[in-house]
């Protein structure tokens, strides 16, 4: 059997997941470990402890001299928190920028991308960078600060023991809307009915993100299960969308957070953290008070994380911007440009909003431990069924 | 060769296979073992399919721009070889100008003037139109194209005009053909091979073109066909499907080349004669 054919055996699709699997693992739950040779994809309900081929570094190294090569999402780390830490470690930090983690992972196989940390990596990701051996184990000792990350976290499904990983964002999906113009009630009777309602024509935006979207059409159908691979289901959230598409013309993009604070979306279906970093878009003048979010009672919760290379020219770097950004300031700072919310214990709602930092308008957008348990996850989903999702997205797009 | 590699690659991955864990395009480079199902597939639905309707807006798209760049660009043309005189320059460099600054950042400028509070849009309800230009609308996504692609119909169509023998014009005049007459006879017939060479030119790219329905629309009502080929290639786990886009797209486009070459080498006939 050839190694693609043993792994592709080995894909799984689940259903029905919740996010609080890991909630159980970190309390020292049961929990069934799937180690598998070359591939490891972890859920909720089944943990996994990844496997190792590499030692981790050893205690006590110097930092190195010279740059830190990040790869990174776009605007998803603050300038200035990076400033910091190459005045304090007396480095240089370099930025390349992915936009799709397929993308980027394709690039980190054939060596285009060939940085010493990964920023917001998701658990998708994970699978298929541990599966091709690119990153290396995390010697804590460097992470001082991991006693911040939220508790739940600290020991996650997709990474029993936090073996490669430190969680760095938590976000949920649901809707941004325009206090404004919009009633805050009205979700409390209509819920995700309101993406449909035709008086926002024009006015609304959904993300462009096929998985993300269309769970949320089969969410509004009832259904609460963000990988299904029952046909009828995605066929029917398909044409939902399709329905929706007819009713309100809308935007299919991730731009709700410059979007909605100019003026030119009422409505959108979105990633809670876009509002956060939507109060930086406001025009002078405007209250960050216009804008609100829903979160769902079933919706997709989720958190990405930061990682090490196998390959780090300077992994001691790496694990120092590890360890500089959980530490409550820093993030905090980081967040400041960001918008999104740390998964640190320390960071609390309460504190978010005694602040000021977060407006009491978006405290529904802020995802608590409570509410990242009861949130669904997503994962790989097996080929022949991700041809069906994206054949329904398709025929969402084309028009 | 400069196309036949390119080429050749492109369909190793559209009738190769995908990494079922990494999902990435594994190119069969021996045509021997090329697999067509994928292929079928999206032809299928290009004729049927979800993908039939984004295909032909996309040729409605492009054949509305062509139209209107016609409109505009041929009197500019025809204006800089006969009146312009010694401004010929200066009006050919203040056309090309804006067109030195990137694409994006052109299109960028344009959402921003077209946003509700955007200079052209105010500049417009003075006339009593208020229009939501960036509302997802197509005639928003066909100005773009006209006004990105425009520059590269003007300046073949100026070359092969100011190559005119226009004392054949003068000519016809001379002969009792009025002023609509000549231009119909004899100006249009002599510059068709710069009318299809510019039509050509500015026609392939807006084909494969993305990124202005993506800057100024994001709505799947402009949906164009490179906006799926965007997506299957660079956003989604079928880069097969993206392969076979970009050579259905390239096949509909070597039509459009044949058509071309067969009628400059009509003209080249002729002109020998």
């Amino acid at each position: 059997m050839q190694r693609r054919d043993f792994l592709r055996n080995l894909v799984i699709t689940t259903g029905g997941i919740t996010v609080g699997g890991s909630l159980l693992a970190a309390c020292g739950g049961t929990s069934s470990n799937t180690t598998v040779d070359g591939l490891a994809i972890g859920t909720p309900e089944n943990p996994i402890k990844l496997p190792v081929t590499t030692e981790a570094i050893a205690d006590g190294l110097a930092s190195e001299s010279g740059t830190l090569e990040i790869l990174n999402w776009a605007d998803y780390a603050n300038p200035e928190s990076i400033a910091i830490f190459e005045k304090q470690f007396g480095c240089k930090v370099s930025t390349s920028i992915y936009d799709t983690e397929e993308a980027a992972i394709a690039k980190l196989r054939n060596g285009t991308f060939k940085p010493d940390l990964i920023l917001g990596m998701t658990d998708t990701g994970l699978a298929k960078l541990v599966a091709a051996d690119l990153l290396q184990p995390l010697n804590k000792s460097y992470i001082t600060n991991f006693g911040n990350v939220i508790k739940g976290l600290q020991n996650p499904y997709y990474d029993l023991g936090s073996q490669y990983t430190v969680p760095y964002f938590i976000y949920g999906n649901g809707i941004g809307y325009r206090t404004d113009r919009i009633d805050k009630n009205a979700f409390a009777k209509n819920g995700y009915d309101m993406l449909w309602d035709a008086q926002y024509n024009g006015k609304l935006g959904v993300l462009d993100a096929y998985r993300d979207t269309l769970a949320m059409a089969m969410f509004r159908a009832g259904v609460k299960d963000a990988n299904t691979s029952d046909a009828a289901i995605i066929t029917k959230a398909g044409e939902d969308l399709i329905s929706l598409r007819e009713a309100t013309n809308p935007k299919v993009d991730i731009l709700a957070y410059t979007e909605m604070p100019a003026g030119n979306r009422d409505i959108n279906f979105t990633w809670s953290g876009d509002l956060f970093t939507a109060l930086q878009y406001l025009p002078e003048g405007v209250s960050p008070d216009v804008l609100g979010f829903w979160y769902p009672e079933t919706t997709v919760a989720k958190n990405d994380f930061m990682c090490i290379t196998k390959n780090a020219k300077s992994p001691v770097l790496a694990h120092q911007l590890i360890n500089f950004l959980s530490d409550t300031d820093n993030a905090m700072l980081n967040r400041e440009y960001v918008g999104y919310q740390p998964a640190l214990e320390s960071i609390t709602v309460d504190l978010l909003i005694s602040t000021g930092t977060i407006p009491e308008s978006l405290i529904d957008a802020l995802v608590t431990p409570e509410k990242y348990e009861s949130g669904l996850a997503q994962v790989l989903l097996e080929p022949a069924v991700d041809a069906l999702w994206l054949e329904q997205w398709t025929a969402f797009t084309a028009g | 060769m400069l196309f036949a590699v390119p080429f050749y690659a492109v369909a190793c991955v559209a009738f190769g296979t995908i990494d079922p864990i990494f999902r990435d395009a594994v190119p069969q480079w021996n045509p021997l073992a090329w697999d067509f199902t994928q292929a079928q597939q999206v032809f299928a639905s290009l004729a049927t399919g979800p993908l039939q309707g984004v295909a032909v807006r996309t040729i409605i798209y492009v054949l509305c721009a062509m139209i209107l760049c016609f409109i505009i660009g041929f009197p500019i043309a025809y204006f800089l070889v006969r009146h312009a005189g010694k401004r010929k320059l200066l009006l050919l460099v203040l056309i090309i100008v804006p067109f030195w600054v990137n694409y994006l950042m052109r299109m960028l400028a344009w959402v921003n003037l077209l946003s509700n509070d955007g200079l052209f849009t105010r500049f417009m309800r003075i006339f009593g139109i208020n229009y939501n230009w960036l509302d997802g609308s197509p005639i928003t996504v066909i100005l773009g194209l006209v006004y990105g692609y425009i520059p590269f119909l003007i300046l073949p169509l100026y070359a092969t005009l100011e190559r005119l023998d226009w004392r054949l014009i003068d000519a016809a005049r001379d002969l009792g053909a009025n002023s609509r007459q000549a231009f119909r006879l004899v100006t249009i017939p002599m510059s068709k091979a710069g009318l299809v060479a510019a039509g050509i030119l500015i026609a392939l790219p807006m084909f494969g073109d993305y990124y202005t329905n993506d800057l100024l629309s994001r709505s799947p009502s402009t949906e164009m066909i490179g906006n799926q080929i965007d997506f299957f290639l660079n956003a989604s786990t079928q880069p097969q499907t993206g392969a076979v886009l970009v050579i259905a797209l390239s096949l509909f486009l070597l039509l459009l080349m044949s058509f071309y070459l067969r009628s400059t080498r009509q003209q080249s006939r002729q002109t020998t004669r």
